[in-house]
This record gives C-alpha cells, sequence and structure tokens, in this order.
C-alpha cells in the first residue's frame, strides 16, 4: 500500500505524443480506475508507473520518494497485463510461485505453498495447479494472471484491462468477484478499462484519459451526472445520450428554452435558470439520456414534441426507439412489446430536470439540476 | 465400402511410392559403405557379393592423418557453431525487439550471406587471409564459416524471439529478476528448440563445407572434405580409401539428423510460444 | 423478394482423419418458413452451422440432403449466380483497384447491361446506403463502415429476391456497429427484400430481425420474434444465450416448507417460492434448472406477501442501473435494478420473482418445462 503520484509526465513516440502533462495523486489504498477510449494512453501511464517506460518529462512518486530513476524490479509493483504474459513453459503453480523466488523477493517454499493456496481458493483455480498456460481457457488464465498479481505485497497493483479478452457472461461474473474481493485487497490498485460499467462498478475514483489528457477525475456519481464534457457524457451510459443544441431565450426576465427551432418555449427547472442568469451562456448544448424522455403515440400535451419513428430495436427487456425529428436522430427507450410503423407520428416529452447543459463551443459542463439524492457521495 | 477400398489402394500406393523414392536415396549411402569394405582386387568385378575386409579401414585409420583431420573439422565446425550461438542469440535478440534505423537491412544483409556463392567470395579472401595471416588457422576457418552458421541461428532465433511478447519480459522484471534472470529462466527455454535444431543444422552445414577449407587452409589445418581428396590421385582412383574417409565422415552428421530429425522441423517453424 | 422455405435441411462433412470416426453434422434438419419480404436473423455461437446454412442458400456449399426453395422453385441444383441472392460477406472482398462506382457496376457490366442503366441504378441505390460522395474513392481510402455500405450497395444493386448478409458488422467499433444497424434495418424497410443476416451477436439479431433462428451445434433451437425469444425461451440454450446479462440460470430442488413449495439451491440457504403456476407440475424432491433474468426481481416490494432475505454480496452502481449480485454456492445470482436506492455488501433485502417469471426447464434435456402434465 502506498501513495502514488504521477507529476506533470510527457511522453512522446516519435512524432505523436502519447502522454500530454499528466498529473495523478492516488491515495494509499484507493481503487483508481484510468478510464478512457483506445488509443488515450492508458497503458502508457500503467508503464510508467511501472518502471517499463521512461517518462520524456515529470516524475513519479511512490510514497513521496521520486522513483524515476528507480528499475521496475525495486519499485515493488504487481501488474496484470491485458493478454496476461503468463510463462509458456512453467505449470501454473510455478507461474504463481514465480514473484516470490525472484533475488529481489525472495520466500522460502514453504510460504509460496501456503501463499499459493490462499489465493488460487479465493480465485477458483486451485485444481489447475499443474496445468501449462495453453492447456487454459482465457478466463482461466485471467484468474491465473490475477493470482500471480496479488500473491504479492507490492506499493501497488496494475491492472491493465484484465476482463478485455473475456466473453459477456465472464466479464460480468469476474467483475462482481472483483468487487468482491475488492475489500480484501488492502492495497493501492491502479486499474486500466475502457469498460465504463467496469470503471463506475469498481473505482473509487475514476480518471477520464483522452489523447494523453486527463479530462476529469471524481467518482462514479461525478463521472456520470456531472461529465466535464460532452465527450465523457457520451461515453458513460447505454444507450449514448443524446447532444442537442437549444436556444435560450428570455421572456419577461426568465430565462426559457427553445429546441429543434419550435416556437413553444419549454421552462427550465428553477435552479437552472437562476445559474443562467447570473452568468449568461453563449450557445448551450443540452444532454438528455434515453431515459429522460417519455413517449407517446399521441400529442398528451403542449409538452410533447412531434417526431417520426426512426428505428426500433429491440434489445431484450425493452427496446430502443430512435426518434427523427427534424433529421435529427433521437434516442429513447420504450418497453420491449412497442410497436409502430417507420416513419409514423410519434410524440416525445423531456425531462427537463435531469438535463445537463454543455457549452456548444467547449463542450465543456455548464451546470445541471440537482436532486437531494445524486448528492450522495462515495468515499 | 467403396470409400474404404479406395483408400486402401491409396494407401498402398503411397507406401509403394515412398519406398521406391527411399531407395533411391539412399543407395548412393548403402554403395559407398559397401565399396569401403571392398578390397582394391574385387572393386570392379563384384558388386553385391564380395569378401568384406577391413585393410581399407586400417590404411585410412592408421596410415594417414585422417583423424586429425578428423578432428580439425570437429574443431572447426564446432567452433564456428559456438562463436555464433553467443554472437547469434544477442544478435537476434536485438532485431527482434529493438527498432533501431537501418534494421531491416542489417538483418537482410546478414540473411544474404547465405545467399553468396562460396567461389565468388573466395579469392579475395585467400588474398586478405594472407595478409592478415589467418591462413591455415582454426581462427581463420572459425571466422569464415560464420558465413554459412550466422545467417541461419540469426533467422530463426529472430523468428522465436518475435513470438515471445514483450510483455512476458517485462511481468518477469516486474518480479524483481534482473537481467541475466530473464534471460536464463524466461528467454532460454523459450528459444531452446529454435537454438538446438538451428545449432545442429549449422554444425552440418559447417561440417560440409569445402570450398573455403580448401582456398583457405593448407597443410597445417585440413578438413575431411578437403583431405579425403587426396585419395584422387592423378593416375588412380582409390575408390576404397575415399569411400572409407566419405563413410566416416558422414558418420556425426547421420547421428545427429536422426537424433532431431523430430525436432528439426518444428525447432526451425516459428510461432512456437502460445498463450 | 420471395418466400424462402429449408426443408430438412442438413450438411455433412466427411471425416477422412480415421475409420469409424462419425461424419460431422453441420447442419441437422432445419426446418425454416420465411415470409416474403421478412428480415430474418440466423443467431447462435461460432460452430453451431449458421455460417454454413448461408452459404448453402447463396449455393457456395454442397446440400447434403434436404431442399431449399424460393418461391416455388427449388434451388438445389442451381448454380449460384443464377440464384438471384446478392451475398454481403464479412470481409468486404472489394476490387482494390477498382473505384466504389466501378466495384458496384462490376456484375451488371458483366451482365452486359448498358452503362446509361448502370448510371441510373447506381444513383438510385447510393443515397440508400448514403455513398454519394464515396462513388470515386478506391476501397484503400474507405473506413470499414464505409466499406460495409458499398458491401451492401454491391449486394442489393441486382434487386435480388434475397439479400444475405455474414457477420456484416463483426469488425466494426462500437459507435458504427450502431449506426449501420439503424441504417440497415431503415434500408430493409425501403426496399422490402427478404433478407437473413448471420451474426453470434445476440444484440444485433435482435434489434434487426423480424424473427430469429437461434442454431446450436447444426440444430435449431427456436424460431420466433425477438420479443417470443425473450419471454418464451424454448430451451435453457436459448434462455442463456440471449438477454444482456444473461438470465441467471440455476440448479434447484423443489422442497415443501409448510403449504408451500420452494426453490432450494445448492450450496446456499436461499429460497424462492414456486410460482403459483408451476404448482400442478412440480412435486416434492424434484431437481429443475431455473431461470429468472436479473431484470424480474423486485427488491423490499412494499406490497410484497412473500419474498426470499437475502445478503447483498456485490452492489454495483452503474449510472442509470445498478446490480446487486447474491452469492449461491461458487456462483452469483444478479439483479439489475433502476431503483435509486444504495446497497452495501452485508445489507439484507427481500427479493422476489416479478409476476411469476420464473422459466423452468427440464434438468436433463434443457427444454422447458410445459404446463400440462
Amino acid at each position: 500500500m502506498a501513495h502514488i503520484e504521477i507529476c506533470n509526465v510527457k511522453k512522446k513516440f516519435k512524432k505523436t505524443i502519447a502522454i500530454d502533462d499528466i498529473s495523478l495523486d492516488i491515495k494509499d489504498n484507493e481503487f483508481f480506475v484510468l478510464f478512457g477510449p483506445a488509443g488515450a494512453g492508458k497503458t502508457t501511464t500503467l508503464n510508467i508507473i511501472a518502471g517499463i517506460a521512461f517518462p520524456d518529462q515529470g516524475y513519479v512518486k511512490i510514497d513521496g520518494k521520486i522513483v524515476n530513476l528507480l528499475e521496475p524490479a525495486k519499485r515493488n509493483v504487481s501488474m496484470v497485463f491485458e493478454n496476461y504474459a503468463l510463462y509458456p513453459h512453467l505449470t501454473v503453480y510455478d507461474n504463481i510461485a514465480s514473484p516470490m523466488r525472484s533475488p529481489t523477493f525472495k520466500k522460502d517454499e514453504a510460504y509460496i505453498k501456503q501463499e499459493i493456496e490462499r489465493v488460487t481458493a479465493i480465485l477458483g483455480i486451485s485444481k489447475l495447479l499443474d496445468r501449462l498456460p495453453k492447456q487454459l481457457s482465457n478466463g482461466q488464465k485471467q484468474r491465473v494472471a490475477l493470482g500471480r498479481c496479488l500473491v504479492r505485497k507490492p506499493n501497488v497493483f496494475l491492472m491493465d484491462e484484465p476482463l478485455a479478452h473475456l466473453d459477456a457472461k465472464l466479464r460480468h461474473f469476474m467483475r462482481a468477484e472483483l468487487k468482491e474481493m475488492q475489500s480484501n485487497f488492502n492495497t493501492t490498485t491502479i486499474y486500466v478499462t475502457h469498460d465504463y460499467m467496469e470503471a463506475l462498478s469498481l473505482g473509487d475514483r475514476i480518471g477520464i484519459l483522452n489523447n494523453g489528457k486527463i479530462e476529469q477525475i471524481g467518482v462514479g456519481d461525478d463521472i456520470f451526472y456531472r461529465p466535464a464534457n460532452e465527450f465523457i457524457a457520451k461515453m458513460m451510459g447505454e444507450p449514448e445520450i443524446n447532444i442537442l443544441e437549444i436556444e435560450l431565450v428570455q421572456e419577461a426576465a426568465k430565462f426559457g428554452l427553445r429546441i429543434f427551432n419550435m416556437d413553444k418555449v419549454f421552462e427550465l427547472p428553477r435552479d437552472v435558470e437562476a445559474a443562467f442568469r447570473r452568468k449568461v451562456p453563449n450557445d448551450v448544448d443540452m444532454g438528455i439520456r434515453a431515459n429522460d424522455i417519455e413517449i407517446s403515440i399521441s400529442k398528451k400535451s403542449d409538452e410533447y414534441i412531434h417526431g417520426t419513428v426512426y428505428s426500433i430495436e429491440p434489445i431484450g427487456n425493452k427496446s430502443v426507439l430512435i426518434i427523427a425529428v427534424n433529421d435529427i436522430q433521437i434516442r429513447t427507450i420504450v418497453p420491449n412489446d412497442f410497436s409502430a410503423e417507420l416513419d409514423s407520428d410519434i410524440y416525445m416529452k423531456i425531462n427537463y430536470k435531469n438535463a445537463i447543459y454543455f457549452d456548444r463551443n467547449t463542450k465543456a459542463f455548464i451546470f445541471r439540476h440537482e436532486n437531494e439524492d445524486l448528492s450522495e457521495k462515495v468515499i | 465400402m467403396k470409400a474404404q477400398y479406395s483408400r486402401g489402394v491409396l494407401g498402398v500406393s503411397r507406401s509403394l511410392l515412398l519406398a521406391i523414392y527411399s531407395l533411391f536415396a539412399l543407395f548412393p549411402l548403402i554403395w559407398m559403405i559397401i565399396i569401403s569394405f571392398k578390397s582394391d582386387a574385387e572393386m570392379f568385378t563384384t558388386t553385391f557379393i564380395f569378401h568384406p575386409t577391413l585393410s581399407n579401414y586400417y590404411s585410412v585409420l592408421v596410415g594417414t592423418d585422417y583423424l586429425k583431420r578428423f578432428l580439425d573439422n570437429l574443431i572447426v565446425s564446432v567452433g564456428a557453431v559456438i562463436v555464433s550461438v553467443i554472437v547469434g542469440v544477442p544478435g537476434a535478440y536485438a532485431l527482434a525487439r529493438y527498432n533501431f534505423k537501418g534494421r531491416e537491412s542489417l538483418a537482410f544483409t546478414i540473411l544474404s550471406f547465405k545467399f553468396a556463392p562460396e567461389i565468388l567470395v573466395i579469392l579475395p579472401l585467400f588474398m586478405i587471409y594472407q595478409k592478415l595471416h589467418l591462413y591455415d588457422t582454426y581462427l581463420g576457418l572459425i571466422w569464415v564459416y560464420q558465413l554459412i552458421t550466422l545467417p541461419l541461428l540469426i533467422w530463426v532465433l529472430r523468428g522465436y524471439f518475435e513470438d515471445i511478447s514483450l510483455e512476458i519480459e517485462q511481468a518477469a522484471q516486474l518480479e524483481g529478476y534482473g537481467w541475466f534472470h530473464v534471460f536464463q529462466k524466461i528467454l532460454l527455454p523459450l528459444i531452446m528448440p529454435g537454438l538446438v535444431s538451428a545449432g545442429l543444422l549449422a554444425f552440418i552445414f559447417a561440417w560440409n563445407s569445402f570450398t573455403f577449407s580448401l582456398l583457405l587452409s593448407g597443410f597445417k589445418i585440413q578438413t575431411v572434405t578437403v583431405a579425403s581428396l587426396r585419395y584422387v590421385a592423378s593416375d588412380t582412383v582409390h575408390y576404397g580409401y575415399m569411400a572409407v574417409a566419405a563413410a566416416i565422415a558422414t558418420l556425426p552428421e547421420i547421428i545427429l539428423a536422426l537424433l532431431i530429425q523430430k525436432h528439426l522441423v518444428r525447432g526451425l517453424s516459428f510461432g512456437a510460444v502460445k498463450g | 423478394m420471395a418466400e424462402l422455405i429449408l426443408d430438412h435441411l442438413c450438411k455433412m462433412y466427411d471425416s477422412e482423419k480415421k475409420k469409424g470416426d462419425k461424419a460431422e453434422i453441420a447442419v441437422n434438419d432445419l426446418n425454416l418458413k420465411c415470409k416474403d419480404g421478412e428480415f430474418i436473423g440466423i443467431l447462435g455461437p461460432s460452430g453451431c452451422g449458421k455460417t454454413t446454412t448461408l452459404r448453402m442458400i447463396a449455393g457456395l456449399e454442397e446440400i447434403t440432403s434436404g431442399g431449399i426453395f424460393i418461391g416455388e422453385r427449388k434451388i438445389n441444383n442451381v448454380e449460384p449466380k443464377d440464384r438471384n441472392v446478392g451475398l454481403a460477406f464479412e470481409d468486404y472482398a472489394l476490387y482494390p483497384p477498382l473505384t466504389v462506382y466501378d466495384n458496384i457496376a462490376f456484375n451488371m457490366r458483366a451482365r452486359k447491361i448498358n452503362d446509361v442503366d448502370i448510371k441510373r441504378e447506381i444513383s438510385r441505390i447510393a443515397p440508400l446506403m448514403k455513398i454519394e460522395k464515396l462513388l470515386q474513392k478506391r476501397p484503400a481510402e474507405l473506413s470499414g463502415g464505409q466499406k460495409q455500405r458499398v458491401n451492401i450497395a454491391r449486394a442489393i444493386i441486382r434487386k435480388p429476391k434475397l439479400l444475405l448478409l455474414d457477420e456484416p458488422l463483426s469488425h466494426l467499433d462500437g459507435k458504427m456497429r450502431q449506426v449501420l444497424r439503424t441504417e440497415i434495418k431503415r434500408l430493409h424497410n425501403e426496399i422490402k427484400c427478404t433478407t437473413i443476416i448471420v451474426t453470434h451477436d445476440q444484440l444485433e439479431a435482435m434489434s434487426l430481425a423480424d424473427r430469429i433462428a437461434i442454431m446450436n451445434n447444426g440444430k435449431l433451437q427456436q424460431f420466433g420474434t425477438p420479443l417470443e425469444i425473450y419471454e418464451s425461451p424454448q430451451n435453457e440454450f436459448v434462455a442463456g444465450f440471449i438477454g444482456e446479462p444473461p438470465m441467471n440460470l440455476n440448479r434447484v430442488t423443489v422442497i415443501k416448507l409448510g403449504d408451500s413449495l420452494q426453490f432450494a439451491f445448492e450450496d446456499s440457504q436461499v429460497r424462492i417460492a414456486v410460482p403459483a403456476k408451476y404448482n400442478d407440475v412440480l412435486k416434492n424432491g424434484m431437481v429443475v434448472k431455473m431461470g429468472i433474468r436479473p431484470t424480474d426481481f423486485i427488491i423490499n416490494n412494499p406490497n410484497g406477501k412473500g419474498g426470499t432475505e437475502v445478503k447483498v454480496a456485490v452492489f454495483e452502481n452503474l449510472g442509470e442501473e445498478k446490480r446487486i449480485s447474491i452469492r449461491i454456492g461458487e456462483e452469483y445470482l444478479t439483479i439489475v435494478t433502476a431503483d435509486e436506492k444504495r446497497y452495501h455488501p452485508g445489507d439484507m433485502i427481500k427479493i422476489e420473482v416479478k409476476d411469476d417469471r420464473a422459466h423452468i426447464f427440464d434438468i436433463s434435456t434443457g427444454e422447458r418445462l410445459s404446463l400440462k402434465n
């Protein structure tokens, strides 16, 4: 367990900037998730912390000490690689025993045996100890890689997309198992993923990485309900959040919004309206999730906006209904027995309470209406 | 039924073809061994039925310095392979892991050594060797044999190293293993099949080499390939002696090839590391 | 555009390896009737026979036994080129040296159609697939999504009776996949051509197809609308294959507790009440496979009379969806809910199955247990 810091790290590969001035402060014993799309620089960041890649600028600190010049072997970090990196010529037992047999961390065989029994029992792989990696399924290899990582008592666990190559069923199962094991880790962990569900589920805090830059750091609720920009909002949640252009209009000293070039002015929640009045934004985008849009076949009230059915896609216990309004596609959710002809008329009502407002030019978060229950933060 | 019948016929004709081919391939070897046991008198008068004699063997092994030549060949071939391994393993690793300018040109240059006919380079080499006093020395031959042994080793081992994912080395580093340990405990076991089979094949090529030792060595050192020429005298060809020289010369190779034949194909093809 | 009928279709590969090995049955007695203009999905894990079936329909694979009919016409021995079928492969197979325009025109030129007609047809098709701006580009300049649209354009331009799509979206990333899915669905609605899509992605089949044929090990498991397959899976395989997250499938024993029947799990104290509709079919001591979808639980129902107390092992806050996992022996029982309430590991909650939505399958055959005896 250790306090890990990255300070103003930059790294280039030939001409491409992989990491562009990143700083992270990861608390002792924290489970920190580094989240971002492919190519964002997550693995590079992990490698720099581990010592197998060197920053061009900036430094890495473990417990306050700068470790830039310290070899990977001496940093005492334990890593799970995306492709497991199991030693092909060693049995599962020897693979997991390997870190405990190295000159740096050598332990006696009795201790090794005991630790292996403990860890493999937790991971459910006690019966596989004599097998070679090529005789294991992906899920089993992943657990052996985890076992090899967990069997040490390092400063920090580094996990690079450990669930990436598992089928959906196994991924859900392993994610729940990892979460259950978390409390027993007692070690700072940095976990890299591009799957937003893993990030929200496992992270005490989440750091969003995009194009080598940190775009936001916060707890799951912060990231989901108060994303720092439109890009982050779009990465979280299925189906993807709808980002719509809106127009702010002033009617008798109060702000309202117009959408889809309709004449109707919709009412804003009070605190949002007040915030806009305090500081008038230039151009505003509104992010609204599929769940916050109500669908009706008839125009039940003035609040309902007319559109046409663009497509209906069943996904199991519900269906995604895409509505076209003035050539803009909006994703909404309907029950799985909902049916309608394509291009027929349909009406939607937006629940502005849950909308998130962004600056159209900078794409940055401006404001959202705050519910009391959203404020419960996870430590 | 019909399928089974045609399968049977196919099987028999396949075996027949293989038998004929084996006979064709092995016949020279068998004939050579037969000749080695024939006395001069019976050489041209008999074919398969004769009185075997060990006189040829005695004359060659005891009467001439054949055994010393055999030893020379051994020293030079084994030496060449050892040098190639010592140079080739790190070289292959560098070519596989490090991305430097001119990497592919370098790799191809090394491979091209094998393409160059020995006759082409032998004359300039002869003159260079004279100047460097490397003519007729063990060192000289071992060095020039690198042209034969090194490309093979580097090419095979590079493939092996490329198949070992970098993450395995990184994982070992993070576990606290120093560079030497990583090499010994992780890399070596994984490249061993390639190392053994390429090494043995390189030995066979070096053992057989004729042109280099013909022109770059003289009296002090001669390989068996060259030494066997001696029996082609200007007036006669002493077939018996030649057969003995050839038979004994091929002995190490045959033994080695039989030993490694299982590993030869597997070891020389890449993709040995999975998982 | 025509009705497609697969009648007792079989495909066997002869195993030449050892004598005595059974021949490998790739497609085993497949019967399907597709209506004219319908969008059919053939869904299943890799190796289930779906691609082989598609190839037999296209004429690229020999039929071992059974028949394929387009309309009234049996097409078993008809050459692929004469079957009037449009096929879009998984890996595009666009001709690299030709422009997009020439790629699409290729087949028509081969049939000696004149250039004026070709131009007219392509102008009609291009906007449908949104490739008007790409017509003069070469395949190397196109993105994966664009190549796939060209691929499909090339298949439909011949106005085929049948459009066959072989895993068309598998090489595309998440976003492009969703966009193209919607476009393919709308395209089908416009051209109303009988279409068959082969995929291993159940979400893809569910969102695109009018009806889905699920296959496993060469056999048809169920043929129905997405709703039917989701709500009434015929057997354990279909139940576990369709639905994200997958249905909880657990081995349970029926036990009598007082007046009521309960499902008891192995290695666990948890009990779930048997829905009333099964009271006639299930007896004390029976071992069955029980399937409950994660979304079919009610937590701490204030109006509930029953419900079982269970301990929360894992609570996941996934934005708009919360997931609770309960330990059952080595496995988890997964519950998905939209409730805002947060739970912690160790909390006790009461769970009930919503509207009796438990699925019961025979423990040995995996078939759905019917309600009549």
